[in-house]
């Protein structure tokens, strides 16, 4: 009897310590799910109301990547002087920040704000040519004053959109 | 399984691995995933997922192969041969595969390196660029006219045009290290050719090669170039597959290839040139009045088949028959080199295989040797030196002595290790001690470097500007131009890089802050302006009218070439200087030390410049397979003698007094009464972790005080050894025996069978 409880002891903490990684993988899902996040603030309050909104530049004006390649691209800080260099700094505190790292050489570490996974290839220029809107998935940026992220764009998210678009869903599309 | 080890595993395995992972450790820096950097500048032609081919030249050795670069994200990928370029014509050998390797080398100096101990003993204290340069530009001040020594590899191109104009400007000795082999040659060249220039072999057209022990495919001056004309030589023509003899003692990787190997007596090379003269003069193959003035004041009566037959080990018959085909088999060449040129007698050996040619008129014509044109930049203070030679052991001697007496307050070391170079017993080490201050300007620490006073990081030749004139060249004249294709990997973001300065830069900025400027601003600027000049000539590759697109077009194509601009056929003479005739001298009674010591330059690590590299250390030598390691080769028969077989530790105990422990490789390609070792291992700089504390440097064996009379070169291989068992035995790492043999249906697996035992 004695020996029998031992045992269904021991199975039972074996279960919960299988249980630990699984409970860990649903709450770090849920309490972190990309849409729940904060804005995150970014070292130069840049604002995309202005650019994309007030001024009406097209979104690859500055992410020139995006029809061509993978990455959408991210503009260096002498395509942001283009304009720049001729706008004045006084009263604008984020310009005066690009203008210093401009001239003093440093390069900005952003925040990312849509990090996918390391084993998802995701191909901005397939879908911009598909005839996607950047809006799309980016929601609209225009109007918002610190950049978040719109859309779930998890696994289950990109399949269903796949689905509708009749796009392959098949697992080689994006893991390769 | 206990209950406790499992739960323990358990806990520490899959619960581990999510949270981990989860938290990103094991991740690089977890933070800087989550960061996106705008560069300042946009970049030229950076586009992310698309890679970029740059074309450059290779500096791993002196041959000025073109490249072809891949570059993918600002990272130098992949090394490939640059088609267009008439030296290679696409090829590459192993060594430029590796320069990748050699770029990203974890050990490299990262940012100027200030002594903070006794010299020589490794410790250093980083520093800034900022403080570094003053400092130095302060020393050249203070050494004064004649106070500076600088070493360099034997100046060309245009990192050679800055060093001798810098040298100038501060009254500076400039003395050039380059292995003795290549010392020889140069001077080999000069008599028999009078061209300091190597030849280029037609090696497409020849009929029938003998090369003395020259190892032309895998090490000797120009392989990748000479191995496309082997495979030529062999298979390109539809009616004639070339015929090659090799004559040595050894069975080197290129000797693999040949027709027939005939295995001499080392040092012999020269003898059986010079009976194979006689022979063919004897037979009306050749004019005799010919080999009068090529052979100078030799009598070659001396040196028929049947009197040298017995020195050189072969028999008169193979020599008359070498002989015979070396002449009908026109057009035919002679080349020597190697190990050749590592005997007292090394200057004749050469002298009396390359006069074969001129007996047999195979200079100058389709299929022989083709002497190359000059340079074809305008002569003046700012040309290109080409060709020059490094120092003779003799010259170095008188060098060393210099050093010692105190004679120079700084010396400045770029791109050369003489400490590692040279024998120990020269003294150079001891000798460099006493200059007032050593500067080094590297990308590793190696032998040399490490008993600097001040390591300044250069750049690595794919991160550096250059301009080369191919040596030898493909028989026009050709410059091959050298690009950065990648940017020197500053340190930034906390993330530690390599802060290296391009040598010619530092050059030029230490004259200008030493009130001795230099005629240009930056080492871009020497390299371009002199480029440049080429345009003027109206001829060439490179059509553009613009100065701008003519750069251009020659960055793009990786050189300027003319091919119809050829050194007349005419401009090989009469051997300006006759060489006497002479026998190998070797150190140590036969009787007590009964085995020839013959060192030899590896195909991967060459005379030790590759061990640095990975890739190099894992590349198998061609006939043992062995990797990362030394041994020490013996023939089967030896082999027996003295009881030992593959893998045994034996000690080599060398005449001059060295012993050192080496494991045996049999080798039925190794003559009875030569001990092979490698050379290039051995090194003891640190940090160098694929190279430091491997193997022995076998230069440690040889007895110093035995030179080329002619030349003063070492004479590496003239020293005698023996060799005592120590019944211990070690695994040697090759590649050779890991996977058995099997049998395929119709090919028999071949057996190597000695010629003592009989075919069961």
């Amino acid at each position: 009897m004695r020996l029998y409880l031992r045992a269904v002891v021991f199975g039972l903490v074996v279960l919960v310590l299988l249980a630990v990684p699984l409970v860990a993988i649903l709450a770090r899902s849920y309490f972190l799910a990309p849409t729940a996040q904060p804005a995150k603030a970014q070292p130069i309050a840049f604002p995309h109301t202005l650019h994309a909104g007030t001024l009406g530049i097209d979104c690859t004006f500055c992410h020139r990547d995006a029809t061509t390649q993978a990455f959408a691209g991210l503009p260096a800080l002498q395509q942001c002087m283009f304009c720049h260099k001729v706008i004045p700094v006084a009263g604008r505190a984020p310009l005066a920040t690009l203008v210093n790292s401009f001239n003093t050489n440093t390069p900005v570490d952003w925040n990312r704000v849509h990090q996918l996974p390391e084993h998802v290839h995701f191909v901005h220029a397939t879908h911009i040519n598909a005839g996607i809107q950047c809006s799309t998935c980016h929601g609209d940026v225009a109007t918002m004053q610190t950049v978040s992220q719109f859309r779930d764009l998890r696994m289950g998210d990109c399949i269903s959109c796949h689905r509708e678009y009749g796009a392959r869903t098949d697992c080689s599309v994006c893991h390769y | 399984m206990r209950r406790r080890e499992f739960i323990k595993l358990v806990t520490t395995s899959t619960t581990g691995a999510v949270l981990f992972t989860g938290c990103g450790i094991g991740n690089g820096d977890p933070a800087y995933k989550f960061k996106f950097e705008s560069p300042v500048q946009n970049p030229l032609d950076v586009i992310y997922g698309r890679d970029n081919w740059y074309a450059t030249t290779c500096q791993q050795c002196g041959a000025g192969c073109g490249l072809v670069v891949r570059v993918f994200e600002g990272r130098a990928k992949k090394v490939e041969g640059n088609p267009d370029f008439p030296v290679n014509a696409g090829a590459t050998c192993a060594r430029a595969q590796a320069a990748v390797q050699d770029v990203y080398l974890p050990d490299r100096v990262g940012s100027p390196l200030k002594l903070s101990g006794a010299r020589g003993s490794g410790s250093y204290q980083a520093t800034t660029w900022d403080a570094a340069a003053k400092e130095f530009a302060s020393d050249l001040s203070s050494a004064g006219s004649g106070g500076t020594l600088i070493i360099t590899e034997p100046p060309s191109g245009a990192m050679g045009m800055v060093w001798t104009q810098f040298a100038g400007k501060f009254g500076a000795k400039q003395v050039a290290f380059e292995p003795d082999e290549r010392v020889v040659l140069r001077e080999a060249m000069r008599r028999v050719f009078n061209s300091s220039a190597l030849p280029a072999i037609d090696l497409a057209h020849t009929n029938f090669l003998v090369s003395f022990s020259a190892d032309f495919l895998h090490g000797w001056i120009s392989p990748v170039q000479l191995s496309m004309g082997f495979g030529q030589f062999r298979q390109g023509r539809s009616d004639i597959r070339g015929t090659y003899y090799h004559v040595g003692p050894q069975l080197n990787g290129t000797a693999a290839s040949a027709d027939r190997w005939l295995p001499i007596k080392p040092g012999t090379e020269g003898l059986v040139a010079l009976a194979m003269a006689q022979y063919m003069t004897a037979q009306g193959l050749a004019d005799k009045a010919k080999a009068g003035t090529i052979y100078g004041g030799i009598s070659l009566d001396q040196y028929a088949p049947e009197q040298v037959a017995a020195a050189t080990g072969l028999s008169a018959a193979q020599i008359q028959d070498l002989a015979k085909r070396f002449a009908n088999g026109k057009p035919g060449v002679a080349i020597a080199g190697t190990t050749a040129a590592a005997h007292t007698n090394a200057l004749f050996n050469l002298t009396a295989v390359f006069a074969l040619n001129l007996l047999v008129g195979s200079v100058g014509v389709p299929g022989g040797l083709t002497l190359n044109p000059g340079s074809p930049f305008p002569s003046g203070a700012t040309s290109l030196p080409t060709a020059t030679s490094g120092l003779s052991y003799r010259d170095w001697a008188g060098v060393i002595n210099d050093m010692k007496s105190g004679k120079y307050k700084l010396a400045i070391i770029h791109g050369v290790n003489p400490a590692y170079g040279l024998p120990a017993s020269s003294g150079f080490a001891d000798a460099l001690a006493k200059v007032g201050k050593v500067v080094a300007l590297s990308t590793v620490i190696d032998e040399t470097s490490q008993l600097a006073d001040l390591v300044l990081p250069v750049n690595h030749s794919l991160e550096d500007w250059g301009l080369e004139i191919p040596d030898p060249g493909p028989g026009f004249q050709t410059v091959a131009l050298q690009q950065p294709v990648i940017n020197t990997l500053a340190p930034e973001n906390g993330n530690p890089g390599f802060d290296s300065h391009s040598a010619g830069d530092v050059l030029i900025a230490a004259a200008k802050d030493a009130n001795q400027a230099l005629p240009w601003n930056t080492y871009a600027d020497a390299v371009q302006s002199t480029a440049g000049a080429l345009q003027g000539l109206n001829r060439g590759n490179i059509t553009a009218t613009d100065a701008k697109t003519f750069m251009l077009q020659m960055q793009a194509q990786g050189g300027w070439w003319d091919t119809g601009n050829k050194a007349a056929a005419s401009a090989a003479g009469a051997p300006t200087k006759p060489t006497p005739a002479a026998q190998p001298q070797f150190t140590g009674d036969p009787g007590a030390f009964p085995l020839y010591l013959l060192p030899y330059p590896t195909s991967a690590l060459d005379y030790g410049d590759g061990a640095r590299v990975a890739w190099m250390q894992g590349l198998p030598e061609p006939i043992s397979t062995t990797v990362w390691n030394s041994w020490v080769e013996l023939n089967p028969t030896t082999a027996d003698h003295y009881g030992v077989s593959t893998g045994d530790l034996v000690t080599v105990k060398s005449a001059n007094g060295v012993s050192r422990e080496l494991a045996v490789y049999v080798n039925p390609a190794a003559a009875p009464d030569v001990a092979l070792i490698p050379l290039g291992q051995g090194h003891t700089a640190t940090p160098n972790r694929y190279s430091e504390r491997r193997g022995v440097n076998a230069l440690d064996l040889v007895d110093a005080s035995k030179v080329d009379s002619e030349t003063g070169a070492l004479a590496y291989a003239a020293t005698r050894v023996q060799i005592a068992t120590t019944g211990k035995k070690v695994r040697l790492a090759r590649f050779e025996g890991q996977v058995p043999a099997f049998q395929v249906p119709g090919a028999p697996i071949i057996e190597i069978i000695r010629p003592t035992q009989k075919q069961g």
